[in-house]
């Protein structure tokens, strides 16, 4: 078949191109389109690639992501609105101009029209993916690790109750007292009251494409499946969809053996083994203060450090921390050695730290980091820390009690063997549900009817106001008959008693 | 790894029987409890069983469940219809209740239970005996269930909008009119009360035996649900990670015709073979309508194979061949099957699926009302009322499925849909059983839904607590600006206040 693939750039990209890549190789005409300028996009792909022109310039893209990573150094951002609406506004006003050139290359629009595809494998993060499915009427699965704001509950029409499904970047876990339950809810209603005002460029990018208006619930609802970056070993059990798939864990297979360079610092760690440190392939720098502080934190504990860093050389750097400019991170924690794992907990870092059974000492910086962390944390396989707050005494506290409190280790080695014992791989149930949509056309069997009701026929206030209408007219007719009875009984005293009345008076 | 099965006797053990017998092949242990008058809870090669006596005999057994059959074919008024179902079913569930009383109060066998040391405990929770000694004996759980009666699956833990999804005995479809909306609401509500009926004995024969209060879906939301639901069939809905669908095991199990049967087969020409049975639990039929079906079987030029083992309809026709026992999945997968009629009960209608048969369907009870009309909307085959039905209406009905092209599409349709998956149902339902057995359940899908009370579930308490913030608000605002507004148009107030005192 043909496929068109929508992909987003940065880190997600890269459980994105294992499926696209496996979906190549098994015979499929894959298009992807990226724009001209991107971080990870475009190297060394089997596949057709259509360049998007685009105005901005690498700069540009480092620049807007750069002026918000530095920002969760300085000031963490709690809350999807806030996320939304400060650092992370330029960066998002870039992805949506994206869109916005690719329907002006009249060339590419062409290209793609003619292509007559089967599907569009999309990243919902990046909006125009949708864009381009309802334009050209194709199909969709969207790939994702969790969607924004309440469109999971709009376009999937899956319910998440707030009593106990904690909104997205709400750091709270699937137990909630009633102040983080009535915070929960608020942040639902927030969502709803602001979600549209932001996504209010890509909607009008949408409206002008399609030369209608649409909503954003109208692009999501047409989505065939929906398939998420993670599993009921780390998310809590929620309400789901039979459209939906999951398939956390793509990215863990057998490490590879080592190589040299790596095999030599591992085997000189001697029995106390190698810590593996990385903050995720967005940020490599970090505040010169911040970066002595970790640094002292990380000479005091006897293991063998492999930090993945590429800003200047914090100058306290003990004789345990090796600086590397890239590390293989996964092959790494494999390693029988491998004893804790310091990680910014992004989705890829926490599967590839559970699926190698690795306690994890975590700093959130952004996104769904620190949800993850949350999860993990609660799972008693790993120790959240602030970046912003924390000393070098809490680092190596943290990285104390992981590696020496038998319960991490036990804890998050009961995490990997529920997290590996899976019927089918999930990188073959992606591929198998890509495949399914592109033969079969959609998966309109699966498409529940709740999306042609209105939210007050869905939540059937219509039928509760109808038989309430009911009820009270047959308890005011009751009411009446009953009362029309009496003064037909007791007629003569109440007249009498009026004209008592009247008389007193 | 040992596993103790607690199965229902009936129909429903066909598919357990399946499951546990390829657990079997691959080396574990089984035992499968069954109480010691039973219909089809044979001996075999691949458990053990353990019986626990009853307190009634292989008759009675017989004559509950050969009323059980005929009573459908009763007539009765639409009225009574329900309350004529609800004691019918009660035939048969009473008994069932008996059993399990029984066996929860036979020491022997429950100390023979509790000595073996069991992995795990496969169940059918349509009746909860099974249920019930999972908590006594502590042992993580996997439950096999179709979703009826009263949709035991969500009951707690899953949304189920009455808005969308259909409840049972409605025979609505998930698309619904306004009265048909208001229908399920109430149906919904009803539904609660046939919970009640059904087994509010049940949870005081276990507060007996655990000498506590239990309430069955607290007992459930340790569980993993194998569901026999596919979405082909099934009305798309809210699920929860817990539950696994396994819709149409039986599918891929295709064996040879035996001589017999090939030969029927063959000798049906071009025409083909139309494979009639009302399933195991039914197999008389009032005189009157078997000549009746008799007679519209004859009017069709395709061969006829019956599974009756009633009398013999005196007019019955050369076509048509009476049989005790057919091979149904193996009939309907033969390229001459041209049709298939079924009372509509979900093996039978998994079977038609899997083969792409268009079906005629008899709903007689339970589900299977609701499993004719699921087919009916989505176009794969047409439901007739087993009570008014006449000659000539199985007749047209039969000839629309065979020579309307579309209801043979849209059963090809739904058959490679339903085919095209990602593992074979047979092994993933193995699959969840070995892994309650490895892991001693699945505590890691259990929803935090459970650990609320109903009202935090709906987040009442929230929403009255921030309507109470709000109008605190509102009336802190409304009193401050009110007494601001005596401030400043005090006089003008007082002047009209001793204006009017004047007047009075």
């Amino acid at each position: 078949g043909r496929l068109l693939v929508v992909p987003m750039d940065g880190s997600h990209w890269f459980t994105m191109q294992m499926i696209v890549e496996k979906l190549s190789h098994r015979g499929h005409e894959v298009v992807v389109v990226i724009p001209e300028v991107s971080w990870h996009m475009g190297k060394s792909l089997n596949f057709t690639v259509k360049l998007l022109l685009v105005l901005n310039t690498l700069e540009d893209l480092n620049y807007h992501f750069k002026f918000f990573a530095h920002n969760q150094w300085k000031t963490q951002e709690v809350g999807m609105f806030s996320l939304l609406k400060h650092s992370g506004k330029g960066f998002f006003e870039l992805l949506f101009s994206h869109c916005r050139s690719l329907f002006k290359d009249k060339k590419l629009v062409e290209y793609l029209k003619q292509s007559s595809f089967d599907a569009v494998f999309l990243d919902p993060f990046d909006v125009c993916g949708l864009i381009l499915a309802k334009y050209f009427s194709l199909p969709s699965v969207v790939f994702s690790g969790g969607i924004f704001c309440h469109y999971l509950d709009e376009g999937a029409q899956c319910p998440s109750p707030p009593s106990y499904v904690p909104r997205i970047l709400s750091k709270f876990t699937d137990t909630m007292t009633f102040k983080e339950r009535v915070w929960n809810h608020l942040s639902y209603m927030k969502e709803r009251a602001f979600c549209p005002y932001f996504f209010k460029t890509a909607v009008e990018i949408a409206s002008e494409v399609l030369q209608t208006p649409v909503t954003m619930r109208d692009l999501f609802s047409p989505v065939s499946i929906w398939m998420f970056r993670t599993d009921f070993v780390l998310e809590f059990p929620r309400p789901m969809m039979p459209n939906m798939v999951y398939i956390g864990g793509i990215n863990c297979h057998q490490g590879k053996p080592l190589s040299k360079e790596f095999e030599a610092y591992v085997n000189a760690s001697g029995e106390h083994g190698i810590v593996v440190f990385s903050l995720g392939s967005m940020v490599s720098e970090i505040p010169e203060k911040k970066a002595m502080e970790i640094a002292e934190a990380l000479g005091r504990i006897p293991q063998t450090l492999l930090w993945r860093y590429t800003g200047t050389r914090p100058s306290n750097l003990a004789k345990n921390t090796i600086l590397v400019k890239w590390l293989p991170q996964n092959d790494l924690l494999g390693h029988p050695k491998a004893r804790a794992f310091i990680t910014h907990s992004g989705s890829h870092g926490i599967y590839e730290g559970i699926c190698n059974g690795v306690p994890m000492v975590m700093m959130p910086l952004f996104g769904d980091q620190m949800d993850n962390a949350k999860r993990m944390e609660t799972r008693g396989a790993g120790v959240t820390l602030n970046v912003l707050e924390m000393t070098a005494d809490d680092l190596e506290n943290a990285l104390k009690t992981v590696i020496n409190n038998k319960s991490y280790k036990e804890n998050i080695m009961r995490l990997s063997s529920l997290h590996k014992d899976r019927p089918i791989e999930p990188l073959d149930l992606a591929v198998f549900w890509v495949e399914y949509v592109m033969r079969h056309k959609g998966a309109p069997h699966l498409r529940p009817a709740a999306h042609d009701l209105t939210w007050y026929q869905y939540h059937s206030l219509d039928v509760i106001g109808f038989l309430l209408a009911i009820v009270l007219t047959v308890v005011f007719i009751v009411y009446k008959s009953c009362a029309y009875g009496c003064r037909k009984c007791f007629g003569g005293k109440g007249r009498v008693k009026k004209s008592h009345k009247s008389k007193t008076h | 790894d040992k596993l103790l099965v607690v199965p229902q006797d009936g129909s429903h053990w066909l598919s357990m029987k399946e499951i546990v017998e390829h657990l079997s092949e691959r080396g574990h242990d089984i035992v499968v409890l069954v109480p010691e008058v039973n219909l089809l809870l044979g001996e075999s090669k691949y458990y053990r069983r353990k019986s626990f006596p009853v307190p009634y005999n292989l008759e009675e057994l017989r004559t509950r469940y050969r009323s059980f059959g005929n009573n459908h074919f009763a007539a009765s008024s639409p009225l009574m219809a329900p309350l004529r179902e609800y004691r019918n079913n009660m035939i048969v569930i009473d008994m069932c209740f008996f059993s399990c009383q029984s066996l929860l109060k036979d020491s022997a066998t429950l100390s023979f239970l509790r000595e073996n040391q069991f992995d795990a405990l496969f169940t059918d929770p349509a009746m909860p005996c099974g249920v019930i000694l999972a908590e006594y004996l502590k042992l993580p759980s996997i439950y096999l269930f179709r979703g009826f009666p009263c949709s035991l699956e969500h009951i707690g833990q899953s949304p189920s909008p009455v808005s969308y999804v259909p409840r049972f005995y409605t025979k609505f479809s998930d698309h619904m009119t306004f009265p048909q909306r208001l229908a399920n609401f109430i149906a919904n509500i009803l539904e609660n009360y046939l919970y009640h009926c059904l087994y509010s004995k049940y949870e005081i024969l276990a507060s007996d035996l655990l000498k506590r209060d239990v309430s069955l879906p607290a007992l459930h939301q340790n569980s993993l649900w194998l569901l026999r639901y596919d979405f082909v069939f099934e009305y798309p809905r809210p699920v929860m990670p817990n539950m696994i669908f396994i819709g149409g095991t039986n599918c891929k199990k295709k064996g040879n015709l035996s001589q017999e049967f090939e030969a029927y087969v063959n000798a049906s020409g071009e025409h083909g073979i139309v494979v009639f049975s009302l399933g195991s639990m039914v197999s008389e039929i009032p005189e009157k309508k078997a000549m009746e079906i008799a007679e519209a079987l004859g009017r069709i030029p395709q061969t006829l194979l019956w599974r009756y083992t009633g009398t013999r309809p005196s007019n019955l026709a050369k076509n048509t061949i009476l049989v005790k026992w057919l091979p149904q999945n193996d009939l309907l997968g033969h390229p001459k099957a041209r049709a298939f009629i079924t009372h509509s009960g979900s093996h039978g209608i998994y079977e038609g699926i899997c083969n792409g048969v268009p079906m005629v369907m008899m709903p007689l009870f339970g589900d299977q009302m609701d499993n004719a009309k699921r087919m009916e909307t989505r176009g794969a085959g047409v439901t007739l009322n087993v009570l008014e039905m006449t000659a000539d209406d199985l007749e047209n009905a039969l000839k629309t499925v065979i020579n309307n092209k579309s209801y043979k599409e849209n059963i090809m349709r739904l058959s490679s849909l339903h085919k095209d998956r990602p593992i074979e149902p047979l092994d993933l339902a193995v699959f969840w059983v070995e892994y309650v057995m490895r892991h001693k359940g699945a505590p890691h899908l259990r929803p935090a839904a459970h650990d609320l009370t109903w009202y935090q579930y709906h987040s009442l308490d929230v929403i009255g607590f921030l309507l109470a913030i709000v109008l605190t608000v509102v009336f802190i605002v409304y009193k401050s600006c009110a007494y601001g507004c005596r401030k400043c148009f005090g006089g003008k107030g007082r002047v009209k206040k001793s204006h009017k005192s004047k007047t009075h």
